[in-house]
């Protein structure tokens, strides 16, 4: 008799997911999915919106990433004036991505993840937590929750709010940078160095002990996309896309947000309201790839910062070709802080941030426009059009979870298959499985917020849905 | 970072889109008017309370949070003090309660206010919305006024 092994909701996510486990009658892993049981809207609901609106509607979607969404919403609203921002605009808002992007990757790797890597797949769910880790080790703790400080002050500093700031805008940003704020930044960055060398320490130190999931956490060969700059060196907010063949090599370049439609498509599965990004010339699913900071370190070749260029160097010695083993997305998060703190610290060393021509100020000049850049998970891409008046007659926006999604589901099904034998499971063989979901940092939905307290269960249901056994935590 | 002690900081939580959810924020930025040539009173408003705030705490010589709450009757007005606890299963990422974040305080930081306690205002409805429900709006000006004579009992240091 075949049984159906769900996780609902996994976890230590962003948003809400669940994930089935279909045994068949020999108690055999058959199929898995992860399945994003949210449904958001934001493409239908902006329409009619003038166009100059979008940035900070868009923000809304998430709590954790608003930025990326601000600044992929700016481009595209750019796109439809067809203005060029200021060069002083365009650095801001890399340190505001950036800062953005430090204090994600803290959330993920400290918050979410170091319970299982520090304390263990296997250890008690009650103390597999932030409490758990700060018990465990307070040094690392510490650096966590400075980090996340770090990357959420700057945003602070620069655009007035820490979620949901308003401060860019189609053309640039609203107000210049003050020195008081510059060198209130500068000031926090010997902290920051500290806090991720710790981290990364500590990491190197507990990775080694986790060779048998490195080798089953979605670890097969797939393609990778990401921004990259002309240099070849590592890139968040401009640039242009790259993608990579599971070997390596280059099978797309300069892919830039008003061609990103023709390279990529979108697929629907029946179990997700996410849908599945494909590279289109290899269609679905072989054309699917993964995006966020693995990718953007198995393609990039320089960091452009000598030591987070150090940490890439040793990244890259993790494998011949690119590292295929989703795990490591936890390694190249921690090297990825390293660099946004050296960045920041480089971009606000250029008197010419402290400039007050911030804004470039236009109409409607073309009826569609899209803007891309590397949010925390990976590239995010808005697409819109807009009637003469610039109010949206259409929206298309592209996430980062959905372009992982294929290669999510896969990496259950390789986990699934590894750790559950004939039927059996434990808990921490579930979390297992869940880990696999946290080693990507979806973020599904986080403008939603849960009023209580989120449980896990866990059913095993007959194919006629009965409840065989349950296990709550 | 280094952070100046304030003698008495206030924790508010809620969505101001969420009808009542929003009451804390709303009693946070009163506070911060009422009391707003006061140096000693540091105002944070969230939608939720997450772990780094507790550093902010820990650093202060006493907090008051404040919050809705879904289980007391609608537009009742309470405070109670607040003792670290241990993690509820299932919080710990994204937000955190009071005696969560007290005990990520201690543990973290090896220090706590003398002094924490929680107002709270019984929500009558937390559906989609920026108006509070009768029962809140009429629970305002005792709010107003239990939150007056905290704030000021935790200035003058006598609470």
């Amino acid at each position: 008799m075949s049984q159906t092994i769900t996780i609902d909701p996994v976890t230590r996510l962003e948003g809400h997911g669940k994930i089935t486990i279909q045994l068949n009658g020999q108690g055999e892993v058959e199929d898995a999915h992860f399945h994003v049981t949210q449904v958001r809207g934001f493409e239908r609901f902006s329409q009619g919106r003038p166009f100059y609106e979008m940035p900070s509607l868009m923000a809304r979607i998430c709590g954790i990433c608003p930025v990326s969404h601000l600044i992929a919403s700016a481009k595209a609203c750019e796109a439809i004036m067809s203005v060029r921002i200021p060069h002083t605009a365009a650095q801001l808002r890399r340190i505001l991505n950036l800062a953005q992007m430090v204090q994600s990757h803290a959330l993920s790797f400290f918050y979410l993840a170091s319970p299982d890597l520090l304390l263990g797949m296997e250890s008690d769910p009650a103390a597999r937590n932030v409490f758990g880790v700060v018990a465990a080790k307070p040094e690392l703790g510490r650096a966590g929750v400075a980090l996340r400080r770090f990357g959420q002050h700057i945003i602070e500093l620069l655009a007035n709010k820490r979620i949901h700031p308003g401060w860019v805008v189609p053309g640039g940003v609203t107000e210049p940078l003050a020195a008081a704020k510059r060198d209130e930044i500068l000031a926090m960055l010997p902290e920051a160095y500290a806090n991720i060398g710790l981290a990364l320490a500590a990491y190197k130190q507990i990775a080694s002990t986790f060779k048998p999931e490195i080798e089953v956490f979605a670890n097969f060969p797939s393609l990778y996309m990401s921004l990259i700059n002309e240099d070849e060196s590592i890139e968040f907010t401009d640039g242009a896309l790259r993608m990579i063949d599971a070997q390596g090599n280059i099978l797309d370049d300069g892919i830039t947000a008003g061609k990103f439609s023709e390279s990529i498509g979108e697929a629907v599965e029946n179990y997700s309201y996410t849908k599945f990004a494909y590279y289109k010339p290899l269609g679905y699913p072989q054309g699917s790839y993964r995006v966020g900071p693995l990718a953007r370190l198995n393609i990039v070749k320089s960091m452009g910062t000598p030591k987070a260029e150090d940490e890439l160097a040793e990244f890259k010695q993790l494998a011949q070709g690119p590292v295929e083993s989703s795990f490591y997305y936890h390694h190249a998060r921690l090297v990825e802080i390293l660099y946004g703190i050296e960045k920041i610290e480089q971009i606000l060393s250029d008197p010419l941030i402290l400039d007050k021509h911030v804004r470039a100020i236009a109409g409607v000049n073309r009826l569609e426009g899209a803007g891309q850049a590397e949010a925390p998970r990976g590239t995010l891409m808005h697409n819109y059009k807009v009637d003469e008046n610039g109010l949206i007659t259409w929206a298309n926006l592209v996430i980062a979870t959905g372009q992982n999604n294929n290669a999510m589901n896969n990496g259950v099904l390789q986990a699934a298959r590894h750790y559950v034998k004939d039927g059996k499971f434990t808990e921490g063989v579930l979390n297992r499985v869940e880990a696999v979901i946290r080693a990507f940092d979806p973020c599904l939905s986080c403008s939603s917020h849960a009023f209580g307290q989120m449980p896990l269960v866990l059913s095993l249901l007959s194919p006629d849905g009965e409840v065989l056994d349950q296990v709550i935590r | 970072m280094a952070l100046t002690m304030p003698r008495c900081l206030i924790l508010a939580c809620g969505n101001t889109l969420r009808s009542d959810d929003g009451i804390g924020p709303w009693l946070a930025e009163w506070a911060e008017d009422r009391f707003r040539s006061e140096a000693g009173l540091r105002v944070l408003a969230r939608q939720q309370w997450t772990p780094e705030l507790a550093e902010e705490i820990a650093h202060s010589e006493s907090v008051l949070f404040i919050d809705c709450s879904a289980e007391s009757a609608p537009g009742l007005v309470a405070i109670i003090e607040i003792q670290p606890s241990a993690p509820t299963p299932g919080l710990a990422t994204h937000h955190l309660g009071a005696p969560e974040l007290l005990t990520l305080a201690r543990e973290l930081y090896d220090s706590l206010p003398r002094n924490a306690l929680l107002l709270t205002v019984g929500a009558g409805s937390i559906e989609l919305g920026e108006e509070f429900s009768e029962p809140v709006l009429d629970a305002i000006p005792r709010a107003c006024s239990l939150l007056e004579h905290t704030i000021l009992q935790s200035l003058r240091g006598q609470d």
